[in-house]
């Protein structure tokens, strides 16, 4: 246990570090981003008839932070915003911290895109063995052949096909937004229902287009399980074929695990086009509508948000091998 | 099949692999048989087919390969060839013991040994697994090993030449009496390689088992077979008594790869290595000597004719020999 707290020690060490290196170079990218939208904001005060004096005080007001400082001042009282989780206030928001705004879009992000994730995972995974074992016949073939496809179509193609399907021609699902504004919000039945039923589609588009590379990705590494030497060996021994399956599935799945995290690491910020397309108002969503409002600050804090959960998602990844790969392990205790 | 080493036949055994360009054998017609209680040796350049030869005695030709023709006949087992599903897995490891190479990864790198053990025995409905642990550290303690240490490792905590022991008490632990070593000591250093062989030898003697040991390295075979056959391009060329077969070759490839040999004393100049190259699946002449191709004593009839193998039962054992030159010499 004590291997895994050092590492995990570690690797919160290198995190901390990254993410303050990213912070750096986000702030300065967005600073250098032409256009000012607090200057923008008291310009436009001083036409609504505002005195300067008053306008630029209630930028101050509205916004927490003063937009005249130096670069080393805004860059030294962003990053210690950062380290009190204080990531500013949005400008198109006034007097709602970033913070807030994001949390709440992440929500709307983090369940689907979860059920999508893992629900292709599954069944990819599944599917991935099967047509390993019987690549040599047509079913096997077809399983491929839906990989490849799938893996192909960009997730923008697929979600507008899905719309067409389902809201257009079999119009039985709502073709975007999160919920049905006429029910009361609550742990009711039909809110939930009304929930559930603006996340299918969504839901779908994650997890098919997500579902071709499970299965590509699977069937190769079982393929190459396969022809290892110690299945063989098994076999010779007489091993029960149920056994020598599961050593097939447990060493075929190992690679498969690093991918599984990284995407989900992505996932706080690699729906854009979905969440676009089904106005979804999630955190790719609000990262889009952040980059056409010139909402910097949100802008700022939704690239953090991607960094930190990519990061984190690396850990586990790693803290994960080291609990089901003893070679991991013992590699460990040797250096 | 009891306590008691297995005779095996081999009557002709012909294995083909499936090719672009149809199926070409890889072990063409070859009859051996195992004395129970032996240990043969089987020699043979890399392609000669002694591996697909030793699978075949489990059945366990790979695809796209198959046993085409022959029968593989075990005490107590019968035609292995005829074996199938469930009644062939349960030959494997309770009656015939099979041990890898040791470079090879033969066992699971996520499990202990210990583990796989266990599940060996589950697959063989092993009723009392704490006795088959026993075995097991027994076996090892045997070997020079720390039985308790070596169960508790993962694969990639054991050496090579430990790795190969563990081998070797998975092949014996349900105690099969026929072992079927397919190049053992290939890859191991030299000590490591005598230590391994003399553990071969001595539970061979201890447990009474038959055992069939390949490889291409004649001085294993020295070292250990009772008798030893010789394998050039799917054909079995030459085989006998190892003293015999070692002491006066009689198949000119037999001959050549003796002196091939380099001496610990003498000249190295007088190590002749054979002309020419051996054959692969798709270049194995189809008709006539397989060997001819690099033959020095190459005449008409070994174009044509296959050279049939003549027996001639010695003092010590039968001895066999496929060489149209020697059956020549003979007759003049």
């Amino acid at each position: 246990m004590t291997l895994i707290t050092r590492r995990l020690a570690g690797h919160l060490a290198r995190g901390f570090v990254m993410i303050l290196v990213v912070a750096t170079i986000s702030f300065f990218i967005v600073n250098n981003i032409p256009g000012d939208p607090m200057a923008a904001r008291y310009e436009k005060l001083i036409e609504q008839g505002m005195a300067p004096e008053a306008a630029q005080q209630a930028v101050k007001v509205l916004y927490g932070f003063q937009p005249d400082g130096t670069l080393w001042q805004q860059y030294s009282d962003y990053i210690s915003g950062l380290l009190r989780l204080d990531l500013g206030v949005s400008v198109t928001r006034p007097g709602t911290p970033v913070l807030d705004v994001l949390t709440d879009a992440a929500k709307w992000t983090i369940v689907p895109v979860l059920v999508g994730t893992l629900l292709s995972f599954l069944v990819g995974i599944i599917f991935g063995v099967y047509a390993a074992i019987k690549r040599t016949g047509k079913l096997g073939d077809a399983l491929s052949i839906s990989g490849s496809l799938l893996h192909g179509i960009p997730q923008y193609v697929l979600a507008m096909l899905l719309v067409v399907i389902f809201a257009t021609l079999i119009p039985i699902l709502p073709a975007d937004g999160s919920v049905d504004i006429l029910y009361e919000p609550g742990f009711n039945g039909p809110y939930i229902g009304s929930l559930v039923e603006h996340a299918v589609l969504p839901v779908l588009t994650y997890a098919l287009s997500a579902y071709g590379g499970w299965v590509l990705a699977m069937k190769s590494s079982v393929v190459t399980v396969l022809g290892d030497d110690f299945i063989l060996a098994a076999e010779l021994r007489g091993v029960k074929r149920s056994i020598v399956f599961r050593y097939i599935a447990r060493n075929a799945i190992l690679p498969l695990f690093t991918m599984l995290a990284l995407s989900l690491g992505l996932l706080l910020g690699g729906a854009v086009f979905i969440e676009k397309i089904f106005n979804y108002p999630g955190l790719g969503w609000l990262l889009i509508s952040s980059v056409t409002d010139r909402d910097y600050a949100l802008m700022g804090g939704a690239f953090l948000l991607i960094t930190v959960g990519t990061i984190l998602a690396n850990i586990v990844a790693d803290l994960f091998y080291t609990v089901i790969d003893p070679r991991v392990r013992s590699g460990e205790e040797a250096s | 099949m009891g306590t008691q080493a297995p005779g095996v036949r081999i009557g002709g055994l012909t294995v083909v692999y499936k090719t672009p360009a149809g199926e070409l054998p890889a072990v063409r017609d070859i009859s051996l048989t195992l004395e129970p209680g032996t240990i043969t040796g089987i020699v043979g350049e890399s392609g000669s087919g002694k591996s697909t030869l030793a699978l075949s005695l489990l059945n366990a030709v790979q695809p796209p390969g198959r046993i085409a023709a022959g029968s593989v006949e075990i005490d107590g087992l019968g035609d292995v060839v005829g074996l199938a599903g469930e009644e062939l897995r349960k030959a494997r490891g309770r009656h015939i013991g099979y041990v890898f190479q040791a470079a090879q990864n033969s066992l699971n790198p996520l499990k202990t040994v210990g583990k796989q053990l266990l599940d060996l025995g589950r697959s063989h409905g092993v009723e009392d697994l704490r006795g088959l642990v026993r075995e097991a550290q027994e076996l090892l303690g045997r070997m020079g090993l720390d039985g308790a240490r070596v169960l508790d490792s993962h694969q990639h905590e054991l050496s090579g030449g430990m790795r190969q022991r563990v081998g070797i008490m998975l092949a014996l632990v349900l105690n099969a009496h026929l072992v079927v070593l397919d190049e053992p000591t290939t890859a191991l250093d030299m000590i490591t390689q005598a230590n391994i062989l003399k553990i071969v030898r001595e539970v061979h003697a201890e447990r009474g088992l038959t055992t069939l040991v390949i490889t291409h390295d004649i001085g294993v075979v020295a070292e250990v077979a009772d008798r030893l056959a010789v394998m050039y391009g799917g054909r079995l060329v030459e085989q006998g008594p190892t003293r015999e077969v070692l002491g006066a070759p009689q198949h000119p490839y037999t001959k050549g790869l003796i002196k091939a040999i380099p001496r610990l004393v003498g000249d190295i100049d007088e190590a002749r290595a054979l002309p020419g190259r051996p054959p692969t699946l798709a270049t194995v002449p189809k008709q006539g000597c397989v060997f001819r191709e690099r033959c020095a004593l190459r005449m008409d009839v070994c174009d044509d004719v296959d050279p049939a193998p003549q027996v001639d039962q010695g003092e010590r054992g039968p001895r066999t020999v496929a060489c149209h030159a020697v059956t020549v010499k003979e007759h003049a």
